[in-house]
């Protein structure tokens, strides 16, 4: 008996490299290894260079050229004057700043994303250009209408206030994206779900949203970040000095004449690491392919 | 349990309408099998029933009340979908538990954190573990209860979808063409699976599906739809003996009936030569009727000089335990094949081999009782096989 197929060993191997994704090449080990360490050396070396430039004496600052190495005998001095200001307070009024823009931003967002990607009403396309047309006017335009809304609502010189209007500005990215990720959910899961008796709004809350957990993910991380970084609203609605926010707070470290360039690196080391303490803990939840094998496809 | 009506039910979606005045009766413990090829409008039927769609017209009635404002939950009817729409974020245990899970704590739905801890603290309650374990053993599931429906084959992931609409003993099972993602051998495994169900149950099924064989095995009553119309409603048997029109007749059956252009005149079909007695319900008319055979009722034979069909051999399809052949009749028989026959050939079922080979010469035999008569125009049945009170089939005498 005579076989044209090819031996199963050379199969294999063609199913192996099919397997692959087109177009990638295979680096070996050490080569993946030393571009992965540039990479962290790229990314890595700008916070480096804070922590470098808050150790650093103010002569090598001002005069000679700054050192490759952090002196670590000026902790203490830098202590003292990171001390003088209530940073820790600042800190704990941006997370509640930032936190509440988040928050508040992805529930509004995961609610106008599910009427915009599943119900049909008159003015959809309107509204959904709308929301993006928000993002088209500059935060420093508007700084001045709302101010004043703000001053009549008696908005001012709070928290809730700040919040309002930065939910207002990142909002409407944040829709788009849940947007995205429920028109990507097959219907049938919902249907599936009302016929085992779940309420829309149930349907909404305990099949899409753990579904759509990677878009919030990232929603969340934007929201963030906007809060967190934000500067100007914070600067003009904020005047006592214990409402500020850390990036205003921050900023209060230039003087007219002198600025120490140490101790605003120093502040702004402390700004960065609670902003990266909550990224590495939801980039964990920014993956893809949680939808696998819900429906055939 | 319960007893289906439909009465009148009409539904369009825009301009085009998908469903024309549908009315029928189901009965406690039926299964209904809604047969048709694709854009029939049988699967808009089915949601309809099941409440994801609202009828542009007409009443959905279950046990004599009309449900058409009720949600899919009120009705209390369990969907099995094509595309089997498990939750992909649950294990097939939590899959399987939703439904019951979800009754038992309706005060949390909305608090996302809360819902999710609820949800696996009453899934996995004693009363609600034991039925899973219960449904999950019944389809053989018990291997993958802890896998996400993304571990899993597609016929594994049906069987879930089945579980999960088995678990809330609903009053009536909706099934969307469950199995037309499987292939062959598992679609023949979960056909006699839902079979099984249905008997255990005693639940009405209804069943959406283009497969014929499906349908003629399973159910106990076919709706055959074509662009939202009812062509008939009757049991599988009537429905293969007794085609209501030539859109049944041509449907159901592989390979369909063959439908021929036949004279009636004096109480006789006459067709290619051949002289046969009309059934009773044509003996006072006159004209052309197309006559319908199926392939089982025709026989083959070399031998040249018998009374039937003369023709040639042009196509031999062996199945195994049965053979297709394909004969072209002769042109000098003036015999008019139906339009759409395949091929323009008549189709023979032969049990077991055949020693014919293309080309050869060839006599068609007609088992005449058999045989279905249609109006030429409408298509209508006129009369079907156990309406003939003589059998046989006569040669054309002269």
């Amino acid at each position: 008996m005579t076989t044209k197929e090819a031996p199963p060993v050379l199969r294999t191997a063609a199913h192996k490299r099919r397997l692959k994704a087109p177009g990638t090449r295979n680096f070996s080990k050490p080569v993946r290894y030393l571009m992965l360490a540039a990479l962290v050396l790229f990314s890595g070396f700008p916070l480096y260079w804070m922590l470098n430039t808050a150790l650093s004496q103010d002569s090598e600052l001002y005069g000679q050229a700054q050192g490759w190495w952090p002196h670590w005998e000026r902790l203490a001095d830098l202590g003292d004057v990171i001390g003088s200001v209530p940073i820790f307070k600042w800190l704990t009024n941006s997370m509640v700043i930032a936190g509440g823009t988040t928050l508040l931003s992805l529930i509004f967002a995961v609610l106008a994303g599910y009427a915009l990607s599943r119900f049909k009403f008159h003015g959809k396309g309107a509204a959904g250009f709308l929301l993006f047309a928000t993002q088209m006017l500059p935060e420093a335009l508007l700084v001045v209408p709302i101010y004043a809304l703000f001053a009549s609502l008696g908005l001012l010189n709070g928290m809730g206030g700040l919040i309002l209007a930065n939910v207002a500005f990142t909002m409407p990215v944040s829709v788009w994206i849940i947007k995205g990720a429920i028109d990507a959910i097959p219907y049938e899961i919902e249907e599936a779900a009302a016929v085992d008796g779940c309420p829309r709004v149930t349907i909404l809350s305990l099949v899409l949203t753990p579904l759509i957990l990677p878009s919030i993910a990232a929603a969340a991380v934007i929201n963030f970040f906007d809060g967190w970084n934000e500067f100007l609203l914070a600067k003009t609605f904020i005047a006592e000095r214990d409402l500020w926010p850390a990036s205003v707070g921050l900023a209060s470290f230039i003087g007219q004449y002198l600025t120490s360039l140490n101790s605003v690196m120093a502040a702004a080391l402390l700004f960065t690491l609670p902003a990266l303490v909550f990224f590495l803990l939801v980039q964990r939840r920014i993956v893809s392919g949680l939808t696998a094998g819900s429906v055939k496809g | 349990m319960a007893k289906l009506s439909l009465r009148n039910i009409s539904k369009r979606f825009g301009d085009t309408q998908v469903i024309h005045d549908f009315s029928a009766d189901v009965d406690n413990g039926e299964f209904l099998v809604l047969l048709g090829a694709s854009g029939s409008g049988k699967s808009t039927l089915l949601r309809i029933i099941a409440g994801l769609t609202d009828a542009s017209a007409g009443d959905v009635i279950f046990d004599n009340l009309r449900v058409n404002r009720q949600s899919p939950r009120e009705r209390d009817v369990a969907f099995v979908f094509q595309s089997y729409a498990l939750y992909p974020h649950l294990t097939v245990r939590e899959n399987i538990a939703f439904p019951l899970a979800l009754d038992k704590f309706k005060a949390w739905h909305h608090i996302p954190g809360v819902s999710a801890i609820a949800r696996r603290i009453f899934g996995s309650s004693k009363d609600i573990a034991e039925q899973v374990a219960g449904v999950s053993s019944m389809l053989e599931l018990d291997d993958y209860a802890n896998r996400k429906p993304g571990g899993l084959s597609g016929g594994q992931r049906q069987r879930v979808a089945l579980a999960r609409a088995l678990i809330r003993n609903p009053s009536m099972f909706l099934l969307d063409e469950p199995l037309s993602n499987l292939d062959a051998k598992l679609r023949a495994e979960l056909r006699g699976e839902i079979v099984r169900l249905h008997k255990l149950t005693g639940k009405t099924f209804v069943y959406v599906t283009h497969d014929q064989v499906e349908a003629m095995t399973m159910a106990t009553q076919i709706v055959i739809l074509h662009n939202g119309i009812v062509q008939q409603h009757a049991t599988p048997q009537e429905i293969y003996t007794r085609p209501a029109n030539t859109y049944v007749a041509r449907f159901i059956g592989s390979p369909p009936m063959n439908l021929m252009t036949a004279a009636v005149a004096d109480g006789y079909a006459t067709l290619g030569g051949l002289r046969l007695p009309a059934p009773e319900g044509l003996v006072l008319r006159t004209g052309t009727v197309t006559l319908g055979l199926r392939p089982e009722h025709l026989t083959v034979s070399a031998d040249v000089g018998r009374p039937g069909l003369a023709g040639t051999v042009r196509r031999i399809e062996d199945l195994g335990a049965d053979t297709l052949i394909g004969v072209q009749p002769d042109p000098a028989l003036d015999l008019k094949l139906w339009e759409l026959n395949q091929d323009d050939l008549i189709w023979i079922r032969q049990t077991g081999q055949t020693r014919l080979m293309a080309g050869d010469q060839c006599t068609v035999s007609l088992e005449a009782r058999m045989a279905s008569y249609f109006d030429s125009d409408t298509g209508v049945n006129l009369a079907s096989s156990d309406q003939i009170s003589d059998a046989g089939m006569l040669p054309l005498r002269g």
